[in-house]
């Protein structure tokens, strides 16, 4: 890696703001998880709290406009925020209304923003992952400098789709950034129960891809590195493998309850990486030391994140369903 | 009796063969230390241990494979998927590996497993997690294909399925699973009565005439034979006496049940949950056209889902698939009304 530049901190307080603002709204959802149906909302409701910094600080590092491009796995609205997306739109298309960016036909786990480069988040464990190898290909055929980024969740790696996958991207180098959110659990499954072996990163050695492993927590260490990777990809077209450590605050979705979570990790472990691993308070306290971020300003933000969700459920709230008419659209093309 | 839901029926039918046959072992996403996804193992692990119940990384492939290979070699197994969609994955090896090796080589061996999990339109789980694909199973010979309406049937013939020496897909009805007694008793009187004889179990091709009429015959499976009793009551209301058979499996399938109602009736409404081209109900209603032709006092209706890909919003959710108002409508049309 190239001499580090001295970092563009008013770049970093935009970042902290976008996770705070992923944050509010992903907790608007959990908490008004009690008012689904009033609110149109169903499904399994995965949230991405506690893993804002990857999708801010990933997709913070692309230039979208230019045509780089990401696609995603289900735990998917902090990726449309991070790009820009209208919360409304997406809160909207969570609650399963007309206005939803998706028209409320795919709801919380298919999300995506053409206009933006998200090509989509995706139900199927893994089944994202391949599409990425295509989205790649794509911008490698006409020779763009661009690149495309691809999230999936440790479980994704399990799948026979991922290794097909990641030997074929080596072997066309395609740019592909292949970012594993290794938040250690597969729903109720730990690492442990269900890798053989445990480094994760080191799995996909026997395909002599590129890869790297980032503290998913560290906005400045996941920025900071990906741009840099990005830039080498655009001068170079290969894949790259990225495993993120990150941590999962909520249940697996909205039916992984406080008992069903009993099983598999304790009170004290969530409660810990919420002190010790946060993003948004790593930042803070960063931004804080460097004399970027005061005490007003985070009352300001917090204060713009919470009204920011708000807006976007009463948007949403106020939105009509999708007619009837809409069920047997957009079947063909 | 016992009056179950269908999700109890489904731990009750495990866990007896489990104590009765120690071949038989369960593999699946979640099925141990979480308890089951839906929680239809709990407890399983504590009472078998981890080589009878195997919680599994997710990777349906490999499920498969671990069902199919052990299963040739002498083992029962029972492989779970956290929804029947995500057997897609792994398609492969159920319709190109179990369905053929019995034949491909000429009976040397058998493969005596159960595939299972929950199926169909949900609460909003959209296009990838809502499917009912049947009729993806129905199509290959070498399998055969289960559809329970009820807790006892759930229980008899999963049961059966397991005792069973060939591979067997069990399509679960996630729409039935936490139904409550009440609810289904207030459709039809005993719907939720399951035997307690642990020797009960259901055989494979034989439909069942749940509610017995003279006009017309209401043909269903799984979530959809729910439906016809509940238009059967609306029927009944209007002065319109409707029969419902109840398929329970799709291959082997019973015409012969059918086709003795329909001879009664002269009218026939099949149903189905999701798409109807080239669908189960399209099968059957071929077959009645090819054997009650001349019993027909009107052409055999269908009443399928629509041809879309699940959505997710609620109203629209709603009216994808079959309501008992679209099946009152369909009767009432074979009778000119
Ligand atoms: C092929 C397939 N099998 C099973 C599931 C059910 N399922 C959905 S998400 C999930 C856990 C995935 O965990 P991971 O990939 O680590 O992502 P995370 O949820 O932790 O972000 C499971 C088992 C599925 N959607 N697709
Ligand atoms: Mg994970």
């Amino acid at each position: 890696m190239a001499k580090k530049p001295t970092l563009d901190l008013t770049k970093y307080v935009r970042f902290y703001e976008q996770m705070v603002y992923i944050r509010e709204f992903e907790e608007l959802i959990g908490k008004e998880w009690n008012n689904a149906a009033a609110h149109g909302m169903g499904g399994y409701m995965h949230l991405y709290s506690g893993e804002e910094a990857i999708a801010v600080g990933l997709i913070g590092g692309m230039d979208l406009s230019a045509g780089d491009c990401f696609i995603g796995h289900y735990r998917d609205h902090g990726y449309a925020l991070a790009a820009g997306s209208d919360p409304g739109e997406v809160m909207a298309e969570i609650c399963g209304k007309a206005t939803g960016c998706s028209k409320g036909k795919g709801g919380s786990m298919h999300i995506c923003d053409a206009a933006r480069g998200f090509y989509g988040g995706y139900g199927i464990v893994g089944g994202n992952v391949p599409i990425a190898l295509g989205l790649g290909w794509a911008l490698k055929y006409r020779n763009q400098k661009n690149v495309c980024a691809c999230f999936f969740g440790d479980g994704s790696m399990n799948q026979g789709a991922f290794h097909e996958t990641l030997n074929m991207a080596q072997l066309y180098k395609v740019p592909v950034i292949f970012a594993l959110e290794n938040n250690g659990y597969a729903m109720g499954t730990s690492i442990e129960r269900s890798h053989a072996n445990q480094n994760l990163r080191s799995r996909v050695d026997s395909f002599a891809m590129r890869s790297v492993t980032i503290n998913g927590q560290d906005i400045f260490e996941v920025h900071e590195q990906m741009s840099q990777i990005i830039q080498e990809m655009k001068e170079d077209p290969h894949p790259v493998f990225v495993e993120f450590k990150t941590y999962r605050y909520h249940g697996h979705g909205a039916a992984d309850t406080p008992v069903t979570q009993s099983t598999y990790r304790t009170r004290d472990e969530v409660a810990r990486a919420k002190e010790e691993k946060d993003p948004i308070k790593f930042a803070q306290a960063k931004l804080i030391d460097a004399g970027v971020l005061t005490n007003e300003m985070i009352a300001d933000i917090q204060a713009r994140a919470y009204a920011s969700a708000e807006a976007a459920m009463k948007f949403s709230d106020e939105s009509p369903y999708p007619d009837p008419s809409e069920l047997i659209k957009d079947v063909y093309a | 009796m016992a009056r179950l839901r269908y999700a109890d029926a489904i731990s009750s039918a495990l866990r007896e063969e489990m104590l009765a046959d120690d071949r038989v072992f369960i593999a699946g996403e979640e099925v141990g230390q979480y308890l089951g996804t839906l929680g239809v193992t709990s407890g399983f692990l504590k009472e078998f241990g981890p080589m009878r119940v195997v919680d599994t990384p997710i990777s349906e492939v490999g499920i498969l494979g671990l069902g199919i290979g052990s299963a040739m070699a002498g083992l029962r197994p029972v492989c779970e998927m956290m929804r029947m969609d995500f057997a897609m994955v792994a398609y492969d090896q159920v319709i190109n590996h179990a369905a053929k090796i019995r034949y491909m080589f000429g009976g040397q061996f058998k493969v005596p497993m159960v595939i299972r999990g929950p199926s169909g339109v949900g609460r909003q789980l959209s296009a990838q997690h809502s499917q009912s694909l049947e009729v993806l199973f129905a199509h290959v010979p070498g399998l055969k294909v289960v559809v329970p309406a009820t807790p006892a049937d759930m229980k008899g013939l999963l049961k059966t399925a397991m005792r069973d020496d060939n591979p067997v897909i069990v399509m679960e009805a996630l729409r039935l699973y936490f139904e409550k007694p009440d609810v289904l008793d207030a459709i039809l009187p005993g719907l939720s009565e399951v035997p307690d004889d642990p020797d009960f179990t259901v055989p494979f091709g034989q439909a069942n005439v749940l509610r017995v009429g003279t006009d017309v015959t209401l043909i269903g499976y799984s979530t959809m034979t729910i439906q016809c009793l509940k238009a059967a009551n609306i029927l009944a209301q209007e002065g319109i006496s409707a029969e419902v058979v109840d398929l329970r499996t799709l291959l082997p399938l019973d015409m012969a049940t059918p086709i003795a109602s329909i001879k009664k009736t002269h009218r026939a409404v099949v149903v189905q949950e999701q798409w109807g081209l080239y669908g189960c109900a399209a099968e059957i209603s071929a077959q009645i056209a090819e054997r009650a032709f001349h019993d027909l006092d009107a052409p055999v209706q269908r009443v399928t889902g629509a041809f879309v890909p699940m959505p997710y919003a609620r109203n629209l959710e709603n009216i994808s698939f079959p309501s008992e108002h679209d099946i009152v409508i369909a009767a009432k049309r074979t009778l000119g009304r």
